[in-house]
């Protein structure tokens, strides 16, 4: 399930040979490093981009993730490493000669022309026939559903028919790759997520291969056919949304996609894959890879999802002491917000995520409790050094 | 007090100064319209009854002759400040590097700083026939004969153009800085090289900055008086060397006067029509 770890470190083997058995890429990163004087913005990067994927970079701001984009596009000059686009080197490139779309965070309309203009720059720009640049425009504005807005100029439209307009500007070059900078940001959170599942939905449909730059783990969870997790210049974790989401390799990635609690736990035994902890009086199984440097004894973090925790009366069988300490209502769930029980080492606040609304009337702050804790969903590392 | 001012109570001390310094231009504006008006009395500086004797003077040749120079003198020198200025604002703006920021905007804006007379008895230094652009000239052998530059339009312009340069550049640079790098950016994605980026893009965002930084820089040269005065050197005669004779050579206020105020009213007027000309590139720069 995790095989795809192996993007997260060059090949055993030289680079080329890893082609021979995949299909070429969209876009091949190998080795990839930037620097901006004596900060390194990117270390160094492999990554692939599948024909078609959609792939997010996701990581908060200065974490690496525009700095990659603006290399692909060209912006940017790697200082070491060789970007690929197709079968085609291009880290020496510049951007007008990558055929790749770009829609950018402020959408970057040309506000002197007019929808169909803006629209048509990139056809233009290629010298293509004035009957073939109306065409393509036309087609590319019904695909974005704004047929009709032709002759309008950008400022006369709103936030998302700008955005549609970007688009539809990077599309109509059918570009090899299409960028995607931040595009929601600018966007209420309503049309936000209208606009997501349309922008998914013409992707799907043109089997364009994209690349997403967010901060919002949300955005990259529902859209991702795979999510490049970042921070600090550095790429942690490449897999789909659902492997970074319940498998997180370290503990960046398992603090950074959704909530989560962390637990006090001790290793006490590992067995092939599969390791126990102790958490208080309960033991628990996860998985043993992250575990590797710690020794038998050791302390270490054991994470767990909100909505994975349990409340059940004080003592019962598999839970963990607590208080309860407030209640937050947050309309289709209620979080409950528990001291552990001061004799677990290192303890602190958990949330527990309780659909309906009867704990409102059942849990009082200060009411003894214990946490349920699952069998399963759960992962541990090391703690911060 | 005004609901006004009780909401902002600093706007007296704002306006204060501005309502001073526009009485004192109204006031030395009344007065030049009031000699405009009046009979020359030769041989002396009282002035006769009302008239409108002057503004005939106006359409002597030599009269004539001085205003269409000045106007030309001013379009050619706005013209080339901008074409000059143009590149250097832009290089300004669009530099990564601090130093050559600051070189650019030193180089660029020292003119002001020097006085007048001073910059322009220098510029008579490098133009002079023994001075420094033909002294280069003859050493690398390009010429055998001194080029004609003091007391030329040519050395005229040469001279308005450099002190008219820092307010062009730092009009264009205030408004190239307001044009998004992301434009360029998605031109050049598009498929647009530098060159054809900043033909299509850039440069029309940035025209509203250059019909504010031309009709300024034509502004600034109509009412330029040493550098003419020196340098033309009595060749060139325009608008405020004429006023200046009139003036205090012949003591002829009144016609002095009205030719003061139909230069004014020639340059609101040539202003005028160049923004209006210019009003369809405006409309294309807004954001």
């Amino acid at each position: 399930m995790l095989s795809k770890a192996v993007d997260l470190s060059p090949p055993a083997s030289l680079p080329g040979a890893a082609v021979t058995d995949r299909p070429t890429p969209a876009v091949r990163l190998d080795g990839v490093v930037k620097r901006f004087g004596t900060v390194t913005a990117l270390e160094e990067t492999w990554l692939r981009v599948e024909q078609g994927e959609f792939l997010t970079l996701l990581g908060p701001s200065g974490c690496g993730k525009t700095t990659l984009l603006n290399l692909m596009a060209g912006f940017l000059e790697a200082d070491a490493g060789e970007i690929f686009i197709g079968d085609d080197l291009v880290t020496a490139t510049p951007p007008y000669e990558r055929e790749i779309g770009i829609v950018f965070q402020n959408y970057a309309l040309f506000p002197h022309m007019s929808v169909a203009k803006n629209v048509g720059y990139g056809l233009r720009m290629r010298g293509l026939p004035k009957r073939e640049i109306a065409e393509r425009v036309a087609q590319a504005l019904a695909l974005v559903k704004l047929t009709g807005f032709a002759d309008r100029s950008p400022r006369q439209l709103s936030g998302g028919q700008q955005q549609r307009v970007a688009l539809a500007r990077a599309l109509v070059i059918r570009p090899k790759v299409l960028l995607l900078d931040e595009p929601f940001s600018a966007l209420d959170k309503n049309l936000r997520g209208a606009m997501q599942v349309e922008l998914k939905e013409i992707q799907r449909r043109l089997g364009v291969t994209t690349v997403f730059v967010t901060h919002d783990q949300g955005e990259a969870l529902s859209m991702s056919d795979r999510i490049v997790v970042m921070s600090a210049g550095r790429v942690r974790q490449v897999g789909t949304p659902d492997q970074v989401y319940r498998h997180p390799q370290d503990r960046f990635v398992a603090g950074f996609i959704g909530d989560v609690n962390r637990l006090p736990g001790r290793l006490e035994s590992r067995a092939g894959e599969r390791a126990t902890v102790a958490i208080g009086d309960l033991r628990r199984e996860v998985e043993a890879e992250a575990l590797r440097d710690c020794a038998a004894g050791a302390a270490v973090d054991v994470f767990v999802r909100p909505d994975h925790l349990g409340v059940r009366p004080m003592g019962e069988a598999g839970t963990l002491p607590a208080q309860v300490a407030a209640l937050v209502y947050q309309g289709s769930h209620i979080d409950l917000h528990a001291d552990l029980h001061p004799d677990l080492a290192g303890s602190g606040r958990v949330v527990v995520r309780m659909p309906g609304h009867g704990a409102l009337a059942t849990y009082a702050p200060g009411t003894p409790v214990g946490l349920l804790v699952p069998q399963g969903g759960l992962v541990a590392f090391p703690p911060e050094p | 007090m005004t609901p006004a001012i009780r909401r902002r109570p600093f706007l007296p001390l704002f306006v204060t100064p501005a309502v001073l310094v526009a009485v004192a231009i109204v006031a030395a504006m009344a007065a030049i319209l009031r000699y405009s008006l009046h009979a020359y009395v030769p041989g002396s500086l009282d002035v006769g009854g009302l008239t409108l004797e002057n503004f005939s003077d106006l359409g002597r040749p030599i009269v004539l002759r001085a205003l269409r120079d000045t106007v030309l003198i001013c379009f050619e020198t706005a013209l080339i400040t901008l074409i000059v200025g143009y590149p250097v604002a832009y290089a300004l703006v669009r530099t990564r590097s601090l130093f050559l920021k600051s070189v650019i905007l030193v180089t660029a804006v020292t003119p002001l700083f020097l006085g007048e007379v001073v910059r322009t008895y220098a510029w008579t230094v490098v133009l002079g026939n023994s001075g420094f652009v033909n002294a280069t000239l003859r050493q690398l052998g390009l010429i055998e004969r001194p080029i004609q530059l003091m007391f030329t339009e040519l050395g005229v312009i040469i001279a308005l153009v450099h002190v008219t340069l820092p307010v062009m550049v730092i009009m264009l640079a205030a408004a190239l800085a307001h044009i998004d790098r992301d434009y360029e950016r998605a031109a050049q994605s598009l498929g647009a090289g530098p060159v054809r980026a900043f033909l299509t893009v850039t440069l029309p965002l940035s025209l509203p900055g250059v019909v504010a930084g031309f009709t300024t820089a034509f502004a600034w040269t109509f009412s330029a008086f040493a550098t003419p005065q020196v340098i033309g050197g009595g060749k060139v005669g325009v608008v405020s060397t004429l006023v200046y004779q009139l003036g205090l050579s012949s003591f002829n206020f009144p016609v002095a006067a009205s030719l003061s105020l139909a230069g004014l009213v020639l340059a609101l007027g040539t202003m005028w029509l160049v923004r209006r000309a210019a009003r369809p590139l405006e409309a294309l720069g807004g954001h």
